[in-house]
C-alpha cells in the first residue's frame, strides 16, 4: 500500500504525479513527495514501529515507495549517544551525538538516502542507477547497487586521487573519471541525466532519494524516548539535510508521535565553502554560488540545490548558522576522538566546531537538549589530520627502552 | 533548435545592466523567464533559452564574461 498523493513543486505548489520528474515545467522549481498523512495516521503508530526490525524502514509508511522496501535492509538505526565528557568540555548539560559514522553498509548517511533512491528505481523500472560524487554517495551508490544487482555508473573528476575511489571500485561499478574543471563535471553530469534512461540518484529521482535523509530525524525522536530535541546542529553541503530533518520532526508532530516540535536548527559549513551561512547570516533570499576551499571536501558544494530551503527552514525555526575553518575542523574531530571515542570525518569535525561556537556566542543555551548530527566516517579522511596527530614513540625491543620511555613520561 | 534551462545569479554590480536582452539581441537566442528574485546585493533569474546550441553556448560565455555566474538550475551535481 503506497501513502504517496504524487509530486509537488516547492515554489509554485504544482501537483505532478509520482513518476521520473524533479523540476517544475513551470518554474523550474524543485518537486518533492507529498503524502496522504490522514491515511498514515490511521496506521502508523509507536507501537507498530516499535514491533518492526531496527532499521530506518520501521518508518516505511512516511517513505516514497509503493510496495516493499528491498535495499538498505540493514541501514540505520544508528547510535544516539549521550555524549557527556564532550558535554563537559562544551559546557552544557544533555548532549547528544548521532552518529552515522557507523550507518550500514558504507559507514555514512548517504546510505539512508541511497537506500530509498534504490527501492523507488527498481520500481520505476531503471537497471541502471548513476552518481557525480568524490566521495560518500559514490561509495554507498557502488555497494547498494552490487547488493541489488543493478547497474552502477560513478562519474569523478579526473584529478580525484585513487585512494578516493577505492571505496567505490571495490564494488565493481564503472567508474567515469571526467577530464575537466569541477564546474564541466557537473554540467556534463547534468546534462548525461537528461539524455540517458538511468537513475541519476541525486538528479532526476532526487525528490524520491532525499526523503531518505527523514529517517535520521525520526530516529532521534524515537531514541529521545518519542520527543524532538531543542537545538540539532546539522552539516550542510548542498541543504537538503537541514530541510529533510525538519520535515521528519513535523510529519512526527503531525501524526502525534511527539508533542509539539520546538526545535532550533542550525546549518554547519566549512569556511570558503558556506554560500547558506552567508544567506541565512544576511537573510538574504538568494544564495550566491562560491568556488569551494574548505578541508571539509564531502561539505564543498558552491550551488547547493536546497540551499534557499535550507536557510528558510534555519530561520523559521529560530536556529542559526556558522562556519568552521580548516584548524578548527581538524581540532574538533580531535576533540570528538578524545572525548566520545567517535573518529568523524571532516564534515562531523565542522559540526563539533560550530555546535562549540554556537554555544560560545550562547546562541544555544547550556541547559537544553543538543543533538550533533554526525554524519561521516574519519576513516575516509584521514589525509586529513595525519599530520596534525603526535607520531608514535620508538622504542627498542627491549624493557630497558621501553621503562626509560616510561620513566621520562612520568 | 535547442533549449537550455539556466540559473543566473547577478552580483549588485551587474543588476542594473540589461545583460539579458543584450544576450539575446546579440546571439539570436530566445529567453523565457520563469523565476526571478532581486535583493539590494544580488540578482537571480530562472530562465529557459532557446537558439541554435551554438549560439547558446555563446550567449551564456558573453554572461559568463560580464560576471554573471551561470550555473545549472539542479545545482552542483558532484556531491
Amino acid at each position: 500500500m503506497s501513502y504517496i498523493k504524487g509530486l509537488k513543486c516547492r515554489e509554485c505548489h504544482r501537483h505532478y504525479p509520482k513518476e521520473v520528474l524533479f523540476v517544475c515545467e513551470y518554474c523550474f522549481g524543485s518537486l518533492e513527495v507529498d503524502y496522504d498523512y490522514e491515511a498514515i495516521k490511521k496506521v502508523l503508530t509507536k507501537e507498530k514501529i516499535l514491533s518492526r526490525p531496527k532499521n530506518m524502514w520501521r518508518y516505511k509508511e512516511l517513505l516514497p515507495l509503493e510496495g516493499e522496501p528491498t535495499d538498505g535492509l540493514n541501514t540505520g538505526f544508528t547510535p544516539l549517544i549521550r555524549a557527556n565528557n564532550l558535554a563537559k568540555v562544551l559546557g552544557v548539560k544533555e548532549l547528544y551525538i548521532k552518529d552515522d559514522s557507523v550507518n550500514h553498509p558504507t559507514l555514512s548517511f548517504k546510505d539512508r538516502v541511497v537506500a530509498v533512491a534504490l527501492s523507488r528505481a527498481k520500481e520505476l523500472g531503471f537497471r541502471t542507477v548513476a552518481c557525480a560524487s568524490t566521495g560518500n554517495l559514490a561509495n554507498s551508490v557502488s555497494a547498494q547497487a552490487a547488493m541489488a544487482g543493478l547497474r552502477a555508473y560513478i562519474f569523478i573528476p579526473a584529478d580525484l586521487e585513487l585512494g578516493k575511489v577505492i571505496a567505490s571500485l571495490i564494488y565493481a561499478p564503472t567508474v567515469v573519471a571526467v577530464e575537466g574543471n569541477y564546474d564541466e563535471v557537473n554540467r556534463l553530469c547534468s546534462e548525461i541525466a537528461s539524455k540517458y534512461k538511468w537513475a541519476f540518484v541525486n538528479i532526476n529521482i532526487r525528490p524520491y532519494y532525499a526523503e531518505g535523509s527523514k529517517t535520521y530525524a525520526y530516529e532521534i525522536a524515537e531514541q529521545l524516548n518519542w520527543r524532538a530535541p531543542l537545538h540539532i546542529v546539522v552539516p550542510s553541503a548542498g541543504g537538503s539535510l537541514i530541510t529533510k530533518i525538519w520535515k521528519g520532526l513535523k510529519e512526527f508532530e503531525k501524526l502525534g508521535l511527539i508533542p509539539e516540535v520546538k526545535t532550533k536548527v542550525y546549518c554547519a559549513q566549512g569556511k570558503g565553502s558556506s554560500p547558506i551561512v552567508t544567506a541565512i547570516k544576511e537573510n538574504s533570499d538568494i544564495i550566491k554560488p562560491v568556488k569551494p576551499k574548505t578541508i571539509a571536501k564531502s561539505l564543498a558544494i558552491g550551488n547547493p540545490a536546497d540551499g534557499y530551503y535550507a536557510k528558510d527552514t534555519v530561520l523559521q525555526s529560530g536556529g542559526w548558522a556558522e562556519e568552521a575553518s580548516d584548524e578548527e575542523i581538524v581540532e574538533a574531530i580531535k576533540l570528538l576522538a578524545s572525548t566520545e571515542g567517535i573518529f568523524t570525518e571532516t564534515a562531523g569535525g565542522v559540526t563539533v566546531a560550530v555546535t562549540k561556537k554556537l554555544i560560545e556566542q550562547k546562541r544555544i543555551p547550556p541547559d537544553e537538549s543538543i543533538v550533533i548530527s554526525i554524519t561521516g566516517n574519519g576513516l575516509k579522511t584521514q589525509e586529513a589530520v595525519y599530520e596534525k596527530l603526535p607520531k608514535p614513540i620508538k622504542i627498542k625491543p627491549t624493557l630497558s627502552s621501553f621503562e626509560e620511555y616510561h620513566r621520562k613520561e612520568q | 533548435m535547442a533549449k537550455k534551462v539556466v540559473k543566473l545569479t547577478f552580483p549588485q554590480r551587474l543588476i542594473k545592466q540589461p545583460l539579458t536582452f543584450q544576450m539575446a539581441k546579440k546571439y539570436n537566442v530566445m529567453p523565457n523567464i520563469r523565476r526571478a528574485k532581486v535583493t539590494e546585493t544580488v540578482g537571480e533569474l530562472v530562465l529557459e533559452l532557446e537558439g541554435r546550441q551554438k549560439d547558446l553556448e555563446k550567449g551564456l560565455e558573453f554572461l559568463s564574461k560580464k560576471g554573471v555566474i551561470v550555473e545549472p538550475i539542479v545545482g552542483d551535481i558532484v556531491e
